[in-house]
């Protein structure tokens, strides 16, 4: 693997143009500038990969290989499984064909040439010193702390290694924690999602190959370009929420005519992710367009945020209520009142509205 | 079980997104202003329409609106991309998509041309190489 991107992109058919087309679309998709796109398609074409393909090794914890299905069955191959083919990924138990004594030595050779990039995926057990989930003998939480000493950063894949996920779902029997639990003394890119969208690790990928640096992160460590703007804001439902134009069953005439899904417990408003934009399966569709309210995979503790389809503002006990809280309920409070005056003059007599943060406590 | 016999009607495709979100009409404004920028300075710019909340009727709209001009590019590169100039030149409709026939990314580029039409100059030295590989094997053959 010599020269420039560009040039190995050539030698695999790809041309320059198809190359600038793909930047511009990803650019799009990271919600950059459209000139971003340029800069990118002309850094990545310039990239020297001629010295040594970054190393990438990745990890899989308390997991179930879901993370992993997102990224190798993404829709459009070619391209993001060449920026793949950039780096040099050394240790994947899912994908490589080597195995035990091999695998390992594999894992140790990258380990000991230090600067590499780690990804991890599955949370990670600290309950019973770690024996609920082990590799060859060894504890994931051994392994981590083994792994991380020497990488240049961190890629915490999916919910689980970002924020716990399902297993840190109470009551947590296995007592679960996310990467960044464990791991301070590494810069640490958050990519969750129940999976993650597969054009967020290459974009991440893209962005450390172009610009040198890992993505401005959010307060969840988050790359900002994907996790920038609410499902609510990008969705294409929105009018119908401003119009107060609500589904209130799954087979009602609203549903039909593909109104707002928020009382039907859209997690939209409060959910930081790029599904409205990027979609899912090759740009196919995504949950709202399918039909079903998001469920907030990709926002800490969204399993154990209160039901799916319990609307973000509902009555709740008013014991529970923090001041700061109502006035962020009484924002997405305006919608109920759209479809039903009389239902929330009832509601505020006897309730307070809540939102996803109180679920969380 | 045959479809039908499902009590859940489909909608057919297009009647939810039918209503215009009265977004539309503020980038004509933003369309003119970045046409001024052009016309002075020379500046090229572009608006990257899946960025915006626009339901598929404003995107229609707005196209309505642009209207259809004399050029029309179609770039095959994994998947068929249009390039096309609207009724206002120096306005460009560009629409990016996959192999599948999706629309990846779609974007309105004020400019002589877009970029992506330029053949670039690198590409250009390849070109002349095989150019004069040609020639040279012409001139070979007529020397025998």
């Amino acid at each position: 693997m010599q020269g420039p991107l560009i040039e190995i992109l050539a030698r695999q058919g790809i041309t320059r143009r198809t190359f600038m087309k793909y930047c511009a679309t990803l650019a799009s998709l990271m919600a950059l500038p459209p000139s971003a796109g340029r800069a990118m398609a002309e850094a990545m074409a310039a990239a020297g990969v001629a010295t040594k393909r970054p190393s990438v090794i990745w990890l899989p914890f308390q997991e179930c290989t879901g993370c992993t299905e997102s990224i190798t069955r993404s829709h459009s191959p070619t391209l993001e499984s060449l920026i793949f083919d950039v780096v040099s990924l050394d240790y994947q138990e899912t994908l490589m064909a080597a195995a035990g004594h091999q695998a390992e030595e594999a894992l140790h050779n990258a380990m000991k040439a230090g600067g590499y990039l780690l990804i991890v995926d599955g949370s990670i057990p600290l309950g019973l010193d770690g024996a609920y989930s082990c590799i060859a003998g060894r504890s994931n939480l051994e392994l981590l702390k083994e792994a991380a000493s020497g990488a240049a950063a961190i890629v915490a894949m999916g919910s689980c290694a970002a924020f716990g996920g399902l297993p840190h779902a109470k009551p947590n029997p296995t007592g679960a924690v996310s990467v960044s639990d464990v791991v301070k003394d590494k810069p640490i890119v958050n990519i969750p999602g129940c999976p993650p969208i597969p054009v967020v690790i290459t974009g991440v990928l893209a962005h450390f190959l172009t610009f040198g640096s890992l993505p401005e992160l959010d307060k969840h460590g988050r790359p900002k370009a994907f996790y920038g703007e609410t499902i609510h804001d990008r969705c294409y439902r929105r009018p119908f929420y401003d119009q107060g134009k609500f589904a209130k069953t799954f087979d009602d005439e609203g549903a039909r005519n593909g109104w707002c899904l928020f009382e039907l417990g859209c997690k939209g408003p409060v959910t930081y992710n790029a599904c409205a934009t990027v979609k899912w399966n090759g740009g196919t569709s995504w949950p709202v367009e399918s039909g079903h309210g998001c469920l907030g995979c990709s926002e800490p503790d969204f399993w154990d945020a209160g039901g799916f389809y319990k609307a973000l503002s509902t009555p709740a006990n008013p014991l529970k209520m923090a001041s700061a809280a109502v006035a962020a309920g009484a924002v997405a409070g305006v919608a109920v009142s759209f479809a039903n005056r009389g239902k929330k003059r009832a509601a505020a007599s006897a309730h307070e509205t809540t939102t996803l943060a109180d679920l969380e406590k | 079980m045959p479809l039908d016999a499902i009590p859940i009607l489909a909608v057919p495709q297009g009647l939810h997104s039918d209503e215009r979100s009265g977004n539309a009409p503020a980038l004509l404004r933003e369309i003119a202003e970045m046409l001024r920028r052009f016309l002075a300075n020379g500046e090229t710019s572009a608006i990257d329409l899946h960025a915006l909340p626009l339901t598929p009727a404003d995107l229609e709209w707005l196209r309505e609106q642009l209207g259809g001009g004399e050029i029309a590019i179609t770039l095959n590169a994994e998947g068929e991309s249009s390039l096309n100039e609207t009724a206002c030149p120096g306005v460009w409709w560009v629409t990016h998509r996959n192999p599948n026939g999706a629309v990846d990314s779609e974007f309105i580029e004020v400019a002589d041309v877009p970029d992506l039409v330029k053949a670039h100059h690198e590409d250009v030295v390849i070109g002349l190489d095989h150019l004069e590989l040609l020639i040279s094997d012409l001139s070979k053959q007529r020397a025998f």
